[in-house]
């Protein structure tokens, strides 16, 4: 696989934007933390520069942490404008009903199981990414809209589709944050990808966002 | 009297955001840790005033480096700075014996206002000799 480091997006900026991230994602799980009962451990981000057409296998080697894979996929727009991957294995989804009926949050009980994962999948993810991005926007001084979470299996048509909605040709922005949920032992991971018409805009962002510590 | 800083965070950039938070005009002396590792050999090599520390760092994370340190000086003023800001995780690190726990980004005045609140303690401590 191919991984580049392109000259457009320096390594200054790459240090800002993992340090927005480490802060976005630490509110993010602060917010999951307020409405369920379960505590995340974190690791510092990292940040990737690759072409969108390396994308695909980036996110394959990547998906190696699980050995079936579901994918919560949410894109928003705006200034700041792309696409949060969270990626968790098949069997959280249960784990998180269980945490969830504890807390008596919901009556899952009446519905079918697999119904029941994806609805929690995509609430566990639509609070992180949610947050996360939210918290991206408001240090970058922006906002942005959402599409509806989406929750895709990996060896699905669903997946195939969403991998082909990138440009190849254009270049990727990746945030990656490793986490755990302790409570049920699963890991996961978040993936922020903001494609080339953000870039410009983003590198303004950062700069600006540095100021007051000039 | 606070006259040396160590700051313990693997980010340059957090590192520089917390130094530039920090009043330029007190002649502070401070140094620099990358982390957990290297936190806890720079607080025996400097003896630092106070201790900003974050908590997510590769290598040895903040939680770990703070049980470290305040096994050897239970004195030791540390002020967690962290993106992690989960109640569990604040609890977690008062309970180690953090002075404070701060939310990043830095922001000058809450920075400023930390200080005079160790500086205050430092002084009780001695029984307000300087």
């Amino acid at each position: 696989m191919k991984i580049e480091c392109r000259p457009a997006f320096s390594d200054e900026e790459k240090e800002i934007l993992q340090e927005i991230m480490n802060i976005a994602f630490g509110n993010a799980t602060a917010d999951l933390a307020e409405l369920i009962d379960i505590y995340v451990e974190l690791n510092a981000p990292s940040i990737q520069v690759l072409g969108i057409g390396d994308l695909p296998d980036y996110l394959i080697r990547r998906m190696k942490l699980h050995t079936e894979t579901s994918i919560v996929a949410q894109n928003f727009w705006g200034d700041f404008k792309g696409s949060s991957i969270l990626v968790l294995p098949n069997r959280s989804g249960r784990s998180l009903i269980a945490i969830l009926d504890d807390d008596e949050m919901n009556d899952f009980s009446m519905k079918p199981v697999a119904g029941q994962e994806k609805e929690v999948l995509m609430e566990v993810g639509n609070i992180l990414i949610g947050a996360c991005v939210g918290k991206v926007c408001e240090l970058l001084n922006t906002f942005v809209t959402y599409t509806p979470p989406q929750v895709i299996l990996r060896n699905s048509d669903e997946y195939s589709a969403f991998i082909e909605s990138f440009d190849p040709s254009q270049t990727a922005i990746i945030m990656e944050t490793v986490f755990r949920f302790q409570k049920i032992d699963i890991n996961g991971l978040l993936l922020l990808i903001t494609n080339q018409e953000a870039i410009e805009w983003l590198q303004k962002a950062l700069h600006h966002f540095m100021e007051p510590y000039e | 009297m606070i006259k040396k800083i160590l700051i313990v965070d693997d980010s340059p950039v957090a590192r520089r955001m917390l130094k530039s938070s920090i009043p330029q005009n007190r002649g502070y002396e401070i140094y620099e840790a990358v982390d957990g590792y290297d936190g806890i050999s720079k607080y025996q090599e400097i003896k630092p005033d106070m201790i900003f520390m974050d908590l997510t760092m590769p290598n040895l994370d903040g939680y770990n480096a703070i049980a470290e340190i305040k096994k050897t000086a239970p004195e030791a003023v540390i002020v967690v700075m962290t993106a992690d800001i989960q109640q569990k995780s604040i609890s977690r690190v008062i309970e180690l014996g953090a002075f404070l726990v701060l939310k990043k980004p830095p922001r000058t005045k809450i920075v400023e206002d930390v200080l005079i609140k160790v500086e205050d303690s430092l002084k009780s401590r001695s029984g307000g000799k300087q």
